[in-house]
Order: structure tokens, then sequence, then C-alpha cells
């Protein structure tokens, strides 16, 4: 099974390079799709594996269905970008192919049993999604191409570093297995453990966009197309931190919880400040929602540094903010497409020009931001409950303060968009139906899971928290 | 005779930076491929046969050579100017490197106690590199300075590999991995198309995207 969410899109990609056709191009996007959905969701009943280097676990199907659900959404505002796009048949293709290997690329990430075999996927993420950032050939978005290649190759060596590290630490068994990491974490030498470990952390978290390795973030979710900055930043952002999350156990094992916590929590914060900073004063709104993504990054960090209930919170805030800024970017697309500005001041009167747009952003902004009845308000509530609980009162109070900070930050821009009266000449183009839908269906998935957890998601969540 | 090799290793990177043009770049890259060949070579126990013959072909034929040749043909075809720019002064810039290697040797006679079978002059030196690649990438101006500061990166931690290959021969061969597929797809696809849409290939160009 797992074979096939592998292999299918390489055969796929190689497929459509050679077809050329649009109809082609939609019919295996959608398929790969909806046969991912369908998978990821039976690997929660029916665990998989596929040699010993892939395999399902507690942990990884949570994240699994994430991509999936938010591929899912994307692929069919992909078929509404595709439909409006004048690009000819090849460029698309092309296009296409390398989503197809981005997202097989991801569930290698999510999927791999194996640190290096992991790190092999990081590397394949940014590779087949440079191409993706780089669809719209402006000077900006080369330059955006640009920074993400080479900042993220850095961080890929850094994390590599890591990787040699922790190997001359591990004297007799050489395996880098995790299963096998963790059994003999006590014999790991401590020394290289915690040279090892801020190399990975910075290394994989220049994907995952903690500050201060931040940069290439900004940039190219603000160039590419938007359903691939909701592709970036609702899936890959967590992949990233799936890692992250393995080699966090692996110091818990090792007995060095505080080491790990510690600096979670100091990367944590310097990310939310940073995003602060710079959401105050934004003029870009794509930017605004790329800089949201590092916060949002920096509250799973946080939560992850307190440890306990953290935990909890930190998986359900992964999961809320993926569906939710995967629909705030696709919207974010909807009003590119009708305003053709990407500044804040370019755009006013949002819902009486597009209500259906209008509504999504007021909601999604609901949804990031941590308004009842929506998820994140809980996984917040938890992390502040989890500070309060071990006796960080000044920290939960700079986190409060950054938060509310940027909450009126997006606040001040999402409304200044919505309302006001219409403007000339933005009502000449109608999008299809389809860039409404998947928003939509994310916003009721959303609510749905804040009024009540539905028991066997419920049960996935603390069987997931249970493996950290 | 590897000491020796690791040392010179350690002494090309201090003399890139205080050198001004890039030809001595390019050189050092390519000695650099040499020195990692020559120490391939006089090491050649701890290596299975085929990743020897592997490794031997990669350092020499893409490090010491194709990269190397590469570069000059870029740098004559794009009409780059030859100095090589930095933010800081050459005399900073040596007492920066000076201080990161001062570093990593404390770090690798820190290590001693730690160490299983690692030699520490080889950790010491690579972590330096590594370190001092990442400097260079920092406080040089131009692109290509950026590509061959990652290059010199590549090369501390294709040094670092080295050490535990006896243990673990794969984490070499993903080293290479990086390496050649990163340096290719940056300066193949890259370079060239940066300077199609800029005159220069100069990071202050790049800077149209910020808040």
């Amino acid at each position: 099974m797992i074979a096939i969410l592998l292999l299918f899109p390489v055969a796929a990609a190689i497929l459509l390079l050679i077809a050329r056709s649009r109809i082609f191009n939609m019919v295996l996007m959608l398929g790969y799709s909806i046969m991912h959905l369908v998978l990821s969701i039976s690997f929660c009943i029916y665990p998989a594996s596929f040699t010993q280097y892939f395999k399902t676990d507690d942990l990884n199907r949570l994240f699994l269905i994430v991509l999936s659900v938010v591929f899912a959404g994307v692929s069919l505002n992909l078929l509404e970008f595709l439909r409006n796009s004048n690009e000819p048949a090849r460029k698309q293709s092309l296009f296409i192919a390398n989503v197809l290997i981005f997202v097989a690329a991801m569930t290698g990430v999510i999927l791999s049993t194996h640190l290096a075999l992991l790190w092999v996927f990081v590397e394949a993420t940014t590779l087949s999604s440079s191409y993706l950032i780089y669809f719209s050939r402006s000077e900006s978005a080369l330059e955006a191409t640009w920074k993400y290649l080479f900042i993220c190759s850095i961080g890929i060596s850094m994390a590599f570093v890591g990787i040699i590290l922790l190997s001359m630490g591990l004297g007799g068994n050489n395996s880098l297995f995790f299963n096998d990491l963790y059994a003999q974490a006590k014999n790991i030498n401590p020394f290289w453990l915690k040279l090892a470990f801020p190399f990975m952390l910075a290394g994989f978290g220049t994907k995952v966009g903690f500050a201060p390795v931040h940069a290439w973030l900004p940039d190219a979710h603000s160039e590419a197309p938007s359903p691939v900055s909701a592709l970036l930043s609702g899936t890959l952002l967590n992949a990233a931190l799936l890692a992250i999350l393995r080699i966090d156990k692996l110091m818990y094992l090792a007995g060095m919880k505080w080491y790990a916590q510690n600096l979670l929590l100091v990367i944590g914060f310097i990310s939310i400040f940073v995003s602060a900073v710079y959401i105050i004063n934004i003029k870009n709104y794509k930017r605004m929602l790329a800089y949201s993504s590092i916060e949002n990054m920096g509250i799973i960090a946080i939560a992850l540094g307190i440890g306990g209930i953290g935990i909890f919170a930190a998986i359900l805030h992964i999961i809320a903010h993926s569906l939710t800024k995967a629909a705030f970017f696709l919207t974010s697309g909807t009003i590119l497409h009708r305003f053709h500005s990407k500044s804040i001041m370019g755009v006013k009167g949002l819902l009486k020009t597009d209500p259906a747009a209008g509504w999504l952003w007021l909601l999604c902004f609901a949804g990031i931001v941590g308004i009842p009845p929506f998820p994140i308000f809980l996984s917040e509530f938890l992390i502040v409950k989890g500070m309060i609980d071990s006796g960080m009162i000044i920290q939960m109070v700079i986190f409060l303060l950054l938060l509310t900070i940027i909450m009126a930050g997006i606040g001040r821009v999402v409304l200044r968009m919505s309302f006001g009266e219409q403007q000339p000449g933005t009502d000449g183009h109608r999008e299809g139906i389809l860039a409404y839908v998947p928003q939509f269906v994310f916003i009721a998935l959303l609510l749905a899971l804040g009024f009540s957890i539905p028991n066997a998601i419920y049960t996935l969540i603390l069987k997931a928290a249970a493996v950290l | 005779m590897i000491s020796f090799l690791i040392i010179l290793f350690g002494v090309t990177m201090l003399y890139v930076s205080i050198s001004t043009r890039l030809e001595s770049y390019i050189k050092v890259l390519a000695i650099q491929g040499l020195i990692l060949f020559l120490i391939i070579l006089s090491d050649y126990s701890i290596l299975h046969i085929t990743s020897l013959i592997f490794l031997s072909f990669e350092t020499l034929l893409v490090k010491a050579i194709t990269i190397p040749t590469f570069l000059i043909y870029i740098i004559r075809k794009n009409g780059i100017f030859r100095e090589v720019d930095p933010f800081v002064t050459n005399i900073l810039s040596l007492i920066i490197t000076s201080a990161i290697f001062a570093g990593g040797f404390y770090l690798a006679f820190w290590s001693q106690g730690a160490v299983n079978n690692i030699r520490p002059l080889y950790f010491g030196i690579s972590i330096s590199t590594i370190i001092t690649g990442l400097f260079i990438i920092i406080s040089r101006k131009k692109i290509i300075t950026h590509v061959m500061g990652y290059m010199m990166l590549e090369n501390g931690i294709f040094l670092l590999a080295l050490s535990i290959a006896k243990e673990m021969p794969f984490i070499v061969a993903l080293g290479v991995l990086l390496d050649i597929f990163i340096a290719v797809y940056l300066l193949g696809l890259f370079i060239n198309k940066v300077q199609e849409s800029y005159s220069d290939t100069h990071i202050d160009t790049l800077a149209k995207l910020k808040d």
C-alpha cells in the first residue's frame, strides 16, 4: 500500500512529461489525491509497512492524514488554478509532475523509519518544490527561489552534520533506524548527542521555518502560486517538524529532556517575537500569512518545550494550523486573482466584491488567531495551562502579549481588506466554485474539531502524544 | 601523512579568508578536492573497495577538476568581475577565521574524553571548515562566492563524514549525494538564470523581497 503512495506519483510524473495533456494533468493529480486520502485513512485502521524503511505508527499516521486532507483540498483548487492559467500545456505538466513528486517526497519524510532516509526525502522536497515556487518566472519569483534553495540547502547540510555527529556517538551499534536509536538511547555518548541536537534542530528547523533561520519562508510563500503556498505552509512545515519530533524523542529517552526543551522554548519564543515584529507593520497580505506560519511553528515549539499537556496541545495545534493556513492561503489566491495586488492597500471592500471570499477571509482570521470555537483556541489555552502548571509565569505573560500583538496586526489587515465599499474594476472575473469549496470544507472540519473532538480523532491524538 | 594533509586542508581555508580574487577561491577548491583524494588514498584500509573507487573518482574528477573548470567557464562567460567583494576587511576576516579554528580545536580537545575512535584533528579541522564556509557565505557579496563558500562547507562535511567511514560507510555515500546533487543543481540551473535577469551576480540585486 505504501509502495503505491510512493511509486505512483513517480510513474505519473514521467507519464505527464511524456503526454503533456491538460486533461491528463488533472486526472492524474486528482487520482493521486483521492488515493492518498483513502489510503491514509485506511492506515489508521490497518497499519501498513513497506520494507523495513517505511512504516506507519501512531505518530506519523496523523501527519499523513493532515497531508492527505490538505493535498485533496489543494488539488481541487489547483484544477481551478490550471483552468485560469495561460501557461502552455508543457509547463503545466511540468508543474503538476513536480507537485506529485513533492507530495510523494513529503509522504516519504513522514513514513520513513530511518534517520538518513528521512534526510534524503527532506532534500527531495526542497528540490521538487523549488520549481513550484519559480512557476510564475517573474524576477521576484526567481529571487525567492534562489533564497529558498540556498538557505534550505545550507539547512540540509547542517542537519547532515548533525546526523554525522550523532553517528559518532553511537559507539558499537551503527544503526540509524529510529527504533534502534530509541532502544539504545542510554548508550549514546551524551557529548556527541548534545552537539548533534542543535545542528539537527537548526537544520530541520530551517525547513520548519523557525526564526532566526526563517529567511526563505516569507519570500517563498509570497511568491509561489497560492495553492503551492498552501501546500508549503500546510504540509511541508509539518513534515520537517516530524523530523524534529523524532529527534526530540531520542533526546527524552537519552535523559536530556531539559536540554531539548530549553532549546525548543528559546527557538519558539524567538520565532513568535520575530513574527510579531514584522506583522505589526506588514504591507503584503501573503507575507503576513507567511509570518503567521512562523508564529504558529514557534507556538508548537513552545508547546513541545513545555512537555506534559503541551505535547497534546502541540499535535492539536499542528492539525488545526495546517487546515486553517491552507484555507487562508487558498483564499488569498482568490483575492489576488480578483484584485491583482498583493498589497494590503490595494484590496478594499472584499465582502461586497466577493462575499464568499470575504467571509472565508474573516473565518480564517478567526481560526488562525484562536477565537473560540476554533481548535487553535483550545491548543493555545492548553499551552497557557501547561505554562502555569510548570510555573512559567513570566514566559506566559510574554507569550500572551506577543500573541495579542500578532492578533492585532493580522486583525487590522483583515478587517481593512474585508470592509468598505467595492472598488471599481474588480468585478470582471468570476472564480469557479472549486476556488471556494475546499476552504469551506476545511473550516467546517475545524469547527467540528473545535466544538467537540470526535472520539476517534481524540484517541488518535492521544496515542500520537503518548509516542512522544 | 594524513595529519599533514588535514592540516594543509585547514591552511587552505585560512588562505581563502584573506584572498581577494575569485581565481584563488577556485584554486583552493581544486586543491581541497585533491587533498580529499589523497586522504582517501592514504586511508584506503578503512573503505570498501567499491566505495574507494567511487570516492576517489568523485574527489579527483568531480571536486578537483570538473567543478573548478566549470566555475572558470561561468566566470568567463558571465563576465563576473574578479574581485571577491567582501563585507569585511581582510584582516578582520582572517581574525574571525582564526578564531573559528581556535574554537574548533578547543571543541576537538574537549571531545577527547568522549571520543571512541575519532581523531580529534579530523574533527577539529572539519568542524572549523564547516563554520568558516558559513562565514564566507555571509561575509561575501557575490552570488558565485556564496556557491563557492557552500562548496567549501560541503568539503568540510565530506571530511567529517570520512572520519566515520569505517563504521558507517553509507554516510559518506550520502555526503556525496548532497555534494553532487546540490552543486550541479545550483550551478547548472541557477547561476546562468540569475545572470539572465540581473546585470551582475551580486546579492545586492537580490534584495527586493523584504519587509
